[in-house]
């Protein structure tokens, strides 16, 4: 008998080997007389340790329920190929803004008649919090985390050009005069720091607009991103580039991309004087830079009736379609919405909690030094959503391909806006047609 | 003839100083890995830029294959290693055993329909993946598949246009002298395929496993597309994930992740190079 | 000739029959059903709705869609031929005989066996117009290199560069190819008196023009399809678009915004411009592909 005859079952019995392998590799887990509740969030790092303590305290709670968290990356697509695929999660930790989407494909459950089983209702919540979770009429999901977004700026670097560093920029005009101020140009043309970064962190492009009083629709069938609000937006966004150079600003924000969470985020480094921000950034200044002489205020306004601008920014939970346990799942959705799950789980992750109602000790025990002024401005009334529509993926898509077409100044403001509308109409006209056929608008 | 020798020995060593330039060209970017992966993590990102670490941290290495938390989320690279590995044994596998048994059908048997499947099969090779991931991802979501590895593998085991090709052509330059003897002492079509054809076949068999496992080492969009679960991603897929955060990666880590992945392909590269391109020689890519 | 006998024929069919299987199942079917997807609205979770050729005429007035089928392109144009040169150069290199070949094919080879997502990560680093690695080399030599990655017009080159860098697979076969050139040929010509260039000009090339002709074809085939490094490299597209190429904006479309019906107009599109250049090549191509033997 040849080799052969002992090498190839040996090959096979190896690939045998191997395929089960990956057959245990995608198993699911073992039985053990509790209901498992899959439950997959976006958060890593501490943001997930804040909610895996809630889901310990969860299942501490009670016997019959065990909910298994997961961090998985991307969730906004994966979910919806899993809700395809079939297997989907029972919870799943979405962003707020894809709710719409998920929605009109019928991809997440409806939770009204739970809801107001459980007595979870509107009026305990801040209202742009819940409202962003309801879809023509239902309720498809529950807020987790919400955060407002005001003006961060550096007192430090305030005081060292001679600025006041408790009168931070109220009008848009100011904060143009303090960025010039606070800008540092290198002879070369090089930015060696700027005074204020409208493109840092580039996570609310759309909001720009908003801000200025701008509509991106009108609520009924029309794009509006290029009315004249808009335009003196990206207008406005647009005179950055013009002042310090499109190309130096692109290269000098070039250094620091992806770098938010990391020493190296600008603002950390002293970079950048002034930015927009979140409530989370307390979180990383405090374990990238706790030395840094800090402080927030509301976003400067582009006019007397716009007062206090800020971004409400949400992410929630949801019950896919087809998931095996959708009352457990909401067993759990229960716990968190409670005013004592919320708080646990927003103090963890040290941002503002949903519900109107704050316990004392939730602003005593909170290290945030502005986590008042964070919760005044969910209250505000510039206080800006992104639109309620299916296709918000794409056209935010489009802003932000408007956004980098401004700042790099390839085209113009009103250039960059009415594209992006003669785009999206058609879109949107179909996506309103499809509603109508389907008897839901 | 002196002169002639003279233009020779300048020839050569004008194609070694190109091949050395060319080779530094080509291993900068790896040595750049390299040196990434013993830098502690502050000076992966520093600016100006630093060449060498300022101490060569090789904990990094071992950081990289076992430092992990799972509830986080986070899997050690070893982890996404050895789910690469385990895909790419399916799909070498798949491929080698398959396409072989496929291309002596089309090299050595006849049977009707023959030459029109064989047309058939090399234009599927214009076919782009983009045109089929939509029914295919619904197929595999009717035999519910989502989540796991079959997506990725089970094809590998149906042949593939490719493959078939370049087995074919290479079954064909064996003599049939060598067959037809065995034909008249009776053998079977499956003995003779076993024990005359695959054994001097080694070259081409190992060209097309070599082809097939660089195709599953780099596939990106297979992955993105069918594994849900963190802990069941490849390579391509984990270092993905690492990339995509928004900072806090360690760079050190992923690289050094890297390197330990691509170092064991390199070396069984080196030694197995002349048996690759031989193998690409006798096989009929020349037409 | 003998004819076919019965137990041969049934041999064929049975050793064929993985692949024809295979043929039917994962390419035959998605193949029809994306055809009848692509004349649908569909979202994956509900059933496709018929809307007949809807989802092409809207592609016809897509800008986003004209806007990457012309990234593709363009970067197809360029990548292919510059890859091409690159992996013919370097097998003719890797060809002559000196010292150290198997160490030198072994470096060359090297970019193709690094993961692509590592790749990407690692060029950013290079290229990075301000803090990169490969401006300061080129100032070095008086060079005023661009910014590399947020320049629309310098974008696409960097991918390009990184193309050259990974031609491994395609040099190998060329490798091979050259290493079937009869010496007997060159020794000829050069006894005519025939300078390098001249020998590879009437020589070399001529003798592995199937080669490249097959190196030619799968190139197409694969810089059409470009996505994982710019997807990685340059989300979004990034800057303006001008690296967001075809596969990316069908990515996009079938598993972003769900629209899977238009994701499918879109795949088709792209065979038939796949099957078009082929068969332009392979008939452009008959005058200069020389096969031995022939």
């Amino acid at each position: 008998m040849d080799r052969s005859a002992f090498t190839i079952p040996c090959l096979a019995l190896a690939v045998l080997g191997t395929l089960y392998a990956s057959e245990q590799l995608t198993k699911s887990p073992p039985d053990d007389g509790k209901i498992h509740v899959k439950y997959w969030e976006k958060w890593t790092a501490f943001e997930f340790d804040a909610m895996k303590h809630v889901v310990d305290e969860f299942n501490k709670s009670q016997n019959k329920i065990r909910v298994d968290i997961l961090s998985v990356s991307g969730i906004e697509d994966k979910t919806l190929m899993a809700v395809s695929g079939g297997i989907p999660p029972d919870v799943a930790g979405l962003y707020g803004p894809n709710v719409t989407q998920y929605a009109d494909d019928h991809a997440v459950m409806q939770l009204d008649d739970m809801c107001r089983e459980a007595g979870i209702k509107r009026d305990d919540y801040i209202a742009p919090y819940w409202d962003a979770c309801v879809i023509r009429d239902h309720l498809y999901a529950l807020p987790s985390t919400p955060a407002t977004t005001a003006l961060h700026y550096n007192r430090a670097l305030f005081r060292e050009v001679g600025l006041d560093p408790d009168k931070p920029p109220r009008t848009i005009d100011e904060l143009n005069a303090m960025a010039d101020k606070l800008t540092v140009i290198e002879k070369n043309g090089h930015v060696k720091r700027t005074g204020f970064m409208v493109t840092e962190p580039g996570w609310w492009n759309w909001a720009w607009g908003p801000f200025f009083g701008g509509k991106l629709w009108d609520g009924k069938g029309k794009i509006t991103i290029n009315s004249p609000e808009n335009i003196k937006a990206f207008t406005w966004i647009q005179s950055f580039s013009k002042k310090y150079g499109a190309s130096a600003l692109s290269s000098f924000q070039n250094g620091f991309n992806n770098m938010f969470s990391s020493p190296q985020n600008p603002f950390m480094t002293g970079q950048t004087a002034m930015e927009i921000q979140g409530v989370w950034m307390y979180n990383f200044i405090q374990k990238f830079n706790p030395k840094l002489d800090w402080g927030a205020a509301p976003f400067p306004s582009a006019s007397p009736d716009l007062q206090d601008p800020t971004v409400i920014d949400l992410d929630v939970l949801c019950i896919p379609k087809g998931a095996k346990h959708p009352k457990e799942a909401f067993e759990f959705l229960k716990f968190v919405e409670s005013q004592k799950g919320l708080e646990m789980l927003c103090l963890g992750q040290k941002k503002i909690t949903p519900l109107k109602k704050v316990s004392n000790g939730f602003i005593e025990h909170h290290p945030n030094p502005f986590i008042k002024l964070f919760i005044k401005l969910a209250y505000s009334k510039t206080a800006v959503s992104t639109p309620k529509l299916g296709i918000w993926s794409q056209y935010s898509d489009e802003i932000n391909n408007a956004f980098s077409a401004v700042t790099l100044m390839t085209k113009t403001p009103k250039q960059a806006l009415d594209d992006v509308a003669n785009r999206m109409q058609p879109m949107l006209d179909k996506y309103m047609e499809r509603l109508r056929v389907r008897g839901e608008q | 003839m002196k002169s002639q020798q003279q233009a020779v020995t300048v020839q050569k060593v004008l194609v070694q100083v190109a091949l050395v330039v060319l080779s530094i060209a080509f291993l900068f970017p790896f040595a750049w890995l390299v040196l990434t992966a013993l830098k502690p993590l502050n000076e992966t990102m520093s600016m100006p830029i630093r060449w060498l670490p300022s101490k060569f941290m090789w904990g990094n290495f071992k950081d990289a294959a076992i430092y992990g938390h799972e509830s986080l989320g986070y899997y050690p690279f070893l982890v996404y290693a050895v789910n690469t590995v385990i895909v790419c044994i399916l799909i070498v596998a798949g491929t080698v055993a398959s396409n072989s048994v496929v291309a002596y059908a089309f090299a050595r048997l006849r049977w009707p329909g023959r030459d029109l499947a064989f047309g058939i099969t090399l234009a599927t090779m214009m076919v782009p993946f983009p045109v089929l991931m939509v029914p295919t991802f619904a197929l595999f979501r009717h035999l519910d598949w989502i989540g796991t590895y079959r997506p990725l593998w089970v094809p590998a085991w149906f042949g593939s246009a490719f493959s078939i090709f370049l087995l074919r052509q290479f079954f064909r330059t064996i003599p049939f002298e060598l067959t037809e003897a065995a034909k008249i002492d009776g053998a079977s079509e499956w003995r003779i395929f076993r024990t005359i054809v695959l054994p001097l076949s080694k070259a081409a068999l190992a060209v097309v496993a070599l082809f097939s496992f660089m195709g599953a080492w780099n596939d990106f969009l297979g992955p993105l597309i069918y594994l849900l679960d963190q802990k069941t991603f490849t390579l391509s897929l984990g270092l993905q994930f690492y990339q995509s955060q928004n900072g806090g990666t360690s760079w050190n880590l992923l690289m050094a992740a890297s390197s330990m992945v691509i170092a064991p392909v390199i070396i069984l590269f080196f030694f197995t190079q002349r048996l690759f391109i031989q193998g690409i020689a006798i096989t009929g890519l020349k037409g | 000739m003998k004819s076919i006998t019965k137990r041969e024929a049934w041999a064929g069919y049975l050793f064929a029959s993985p692949w024809l299987l295979g043929f039917l199942v994962f390419m035959s079917y998605p193949l029809i059903a994306s055809i009848y997807f692509s004349l649908c609205d569909y979202s994956v979770l509900k059933s496709p709705v018929w809307v007949g050729i809807d989802n092409y005429k809207m592609l016809m007035h897509d800008e986003l869609f004209r806007t990457t089928l012309a990234n593709t392109f363009l970067y197809a144009a360029i990548a292919l031929p510059a890859g091409m040169a690159t992996a013919i150069i370097l097998a003719m290199l890797l060809n002559a005989k000196v010292k150290g070949m198997a160490l030198y094919r072994t470096f060359f080879f090297i970019p193709s066996l690094v993961p692509q997502v590592s790749l990407a990560i690692l060029w950013r680093w290079v290229l990075d117009g301000e803090h990169g690695v490969l401006n300061p080399v080129l100032a070095k030599i008086g060079i005023h290199g661009p910014n590399w990655l947020n320049d629309p017009l310098w974008a696409k080159p960097s991918l390009v560069l990184m193309a050259m860098w990974g031609v491994g697979n395609a040099m190998l076969i060329y490798l091979a190819g050259l290493q079937d050139v009869p010496t007997q040929l060159i020794e000829a010509s050069e006894l005519d008196g025939a300078n390098g260039w001249q020998k590879t000009k009437h020589v070399t090339l001529p003798m592995i023009s199937p080669v490249i002709l097959f190196n030619g074809i799968m190139g197409i085939i694969g810089s059409l399809q470009v996505f994982t490094v710019p997807y990685i490299m340059f989300p979004g597209g990034a800057p303006v678009h001008s690296t967001y190429f075809y596969t990316e904006y069908l990515y996009d479309n079938a598993f972003r915004y769900h629209k899977m019906g238009y994701a499918s107009a879109m795949g088709w599109i792209m065979f038939i411009v796949i099957l078009v250049l082929t068969m332009l090549s392979l008939r452009m191509s008959e005058k200069h592909v020389h096969y031995q033997g022939s």
